[in-house]
């Protein structure tokens, strides 16, 4: 089933054309990677997706209800949770805390119920620790929890990241290169974890430079070289188009 | 590990409020006058110093005009009263006004940041304080409001210096209550996420535009509550109270006691509330130092924020805190370390 469904998105700056018609699929449970040399587009895709940047042209449509308009804070309430290439963590609160601002989509106590102590509001705070807890062992992170994210090593930021992101319940986890600056060890780690994370129902859209990592997970994969999508398909037939082979060896992303 | 932290910071809190409860009961104890005006004046400060702190400390959004609201309870209380309004109904209207202004004012300001929401308060504080000059047939213009009624509930008044005392400070105490419950709780980590990256809280859901309002108006409301208090208090208010220099006050007593700390916002408030009464805490100062106290405070005022910015930017809550941590370093490293394992 097609949960995200994505039309000739379009996002000019300036002269350069950032993202150019692109249009893709997601469907339910599956991974879907988005790769492609750098500056062709992909983040930018997907702060069009997550509210963060608005195209010029083209529509999504999410669950079959379209997101036009939506501030950010709106379309993770709708389901779509995402991290940032440079994680967007709060350095000064706890990995624990962290993941709790994830709940706050399905946690209801106001200034004024906290402020009080309302009934209800130490029961919904239990429930979403137990929650937040419960990620950071999914992420391997709960010996962290107690420590300022700030002092996070750089390779756990983004696992912290993930689990916040899970912990709005999303039914799709955008993710941003989520295995950058990772030693091998570390990146296998995270193919499991991506992995069971799919395992309990989360649709994931991934933005990645390691290839490794995308055939192993993925199970469609989309290319965009200078805003556009020049392929499209599952990871083993995308490592043989010709196109796609062009693209990484003239551009300076050869390594790939 | 995590429960037993739990634990240990509800201990503390219990403690510290302890504390605080003991300090304010032991300054009457010497019946001395001029210490329980003193402290009166820091339980009318931290009221204000605490929806700042949420504000600015918190959340990361500075104001610099929070002495208009506080000018704004105080004159809408003390004007009501004098026409023959009952207090507890002029204290609702005046913390109301204060909050119906904050919220008028934070829709747009709250759009910007940094320097520019600061110039932005700044210029509001300004223009409060020239109606509070100007609009004289109401405010009383430079001569001030005078002759303003002690606080009355029912048939009892607050009209001794202890009364006086114990009411401030017990409102003091249920915001501290109040706000700290809040802090430790889901709006308190809506605010500091804010602070920490407004993409990431967005990210997570949050209405950040929403949440900046909403604590705006809080905090404007807790200064127009201080502002009544106050009025009650002295009996007598004019604009020049009411000046940016207390805004720069507020915002040096959020920064001096640690951003993101209640219980720094309450020791920054009470150590640059004293600053200029030193005499009455250690009396063998001699009046000379106490003069220059009273003639440099603006100037103090301003070093503290200048020094506290360049070295001490968590303030003394952060310092207390990195000491703590080099004492119990052990502690901290093996569950780094344990954690490196898990790579």
């Amino acid at each position: 089933m097609t949960m995200l469904s994505v039309r000739g998105i379009t996002r000019r700056f300036g002269g350069l054309v950032a993202v150019s018609d692109v249009s893709f699929d997601v469907y339910e449970g599956t991974i879907l990677a988005i790769i492609g040399p750098n500056g062709a587009g992909k983040s930018t895709a997907f702060n069009l997706l997550t509210g963060f940047d608005r195209p010029d042209a083209g529509t999504v449509e999410f669950e079959g209800l379209p997101l036009r308009g939506l501030k950010p804070h709106r379309i993770t309430r709708r389901g779509i949770a995402r991290t940032f290439q440079d994680a967007q963590l709060f350095d000064e609160m706890s990995v624990l805390d962290n993941v709790l601002v994830g709940t706050h989509v399905w946690t209801k106590t106001g200034f004024l119920g906290a402020a009080l102590h309302l009934p209800g509001v130490s029961r919904e705070e239990r429930l979403a620790r137990e929650q937040a807890l419960h990620l950071l062992r999914l992420v391997s992170l709960e010996d962290l929890a107690d420590s300022l994210a700030g002092d996070v090593p750089h390779g756990q930021r983004r696992l912290v990241e993930i689990a916040r992101a899970l912990a709005t319940r999303p039914r799709l986890l955008l993710l941003d290169e989520p295995a950058a600056g990772l030693n091998s060890a570390e990146t296998r780690q995270l193919a499991d974890t991506l992995r069971r994370i799919r395992d309990t129902g989360v649709t994931i859209v991934i933005v990645e430079h390691d290839m490794g990592l995308v055939m192993e997970i993925s199970d469609q994969v989309i290319v965009l070289n200078e805003g556009r999508k020049i392929a499209e398909g599952p990871p083993r037939i995308i490592q043989k188009d010709p196109a796609v082979i062009e693209a990484y060896l003239g551009g300076d992303d050869a390594d790939a | 590990m995590i429960a037993s932290a739990a634990i240990r910071r509800q201990g503390l809190r219990l403690a510290a409020l302890a504390c605080v409860v003991a300090l304010v009961l032991s300054v009457l104890l010497p019946g001395d006058r001029y210490l329980v005006r003193i402290f009166t004046l820091v339980g009318v400060n931290l009221i204000m110093v605490t929806g700042l702190s949420l504000l600015f400390g918190y959340a990361g959004q500075i104001s610099m005009g929070h002495a208009a609201f506080f000018g704004l309870g105080a004159y809408t209380s003390g004007v009501l009263t004098k026409g023959g309004m009952p207090w507890v109904l002029a204290l609702g209207a005046g913390v109301a006004v204060a909050a119906v202004v904050g919220l008028l004012l934070a829709m747009p300001s709250l759009r910007l940041k940094g320097h520019y929401l600061a110039m932005a308060t700044l210029g509001f504080g300004e223009i409060v304080l020239f109606v509070f000059g100007e609009f004289e047939s109401v405010t009383g213009g430079s001569n001030g409001l005078r002759q303003i009624p002690a606080a009355q509930v029912g048939s009892y008044a607050f009209d001794t210096p202890v009364a006086k005392y114990l009411l401030i400070w017990s409102v003091a105490f249920l915001v501290l209550i109040m706000a700290s419950n809040l802090v430790r709780k889901r709006p308190g980590r809506a605010l500091r996420a804010i602070h920490g990256s407004e993409r990431g809280a967005q990210a997570c859901g949050i209405d950040t535009r929403r949440v900046k309002v909403q604590v705006f108006t809080l905090s404007a409301a807790l200064a127009g509550l201080a502002g009544v208090l106050y009025a009650h208090y002295v009996g007598f208010i004019s604009p020049s109270t009411f000046s940016v220099s207390l805004s720069l006050v507020l915002v040096t007593m959020v920064a001096l006691g640690g951003m993101g700390s209640l219980p720094g916002a309450v020791i920054g408030t009470v150590l640059l509330t004293l600053l200029p009464y030193a005499d009455a805490i250690l009396p063998g100062l001699s009046r000379e130092t106490v003069a220059f106290l009273q003639d440099w405070e603006t100037d103090i005022h301003g070093m503290v924020l200048i020094l506290v910015m360049l070295f001490m930017p968590h303030g003394l809550a952060g310092l207390v805190r990195s000491i703590g941590t080099r004492l119990f370093a052990k502690r901290v490293r093996p569950a780094l370390s344990r954690a490196g394992d898990t790579r």
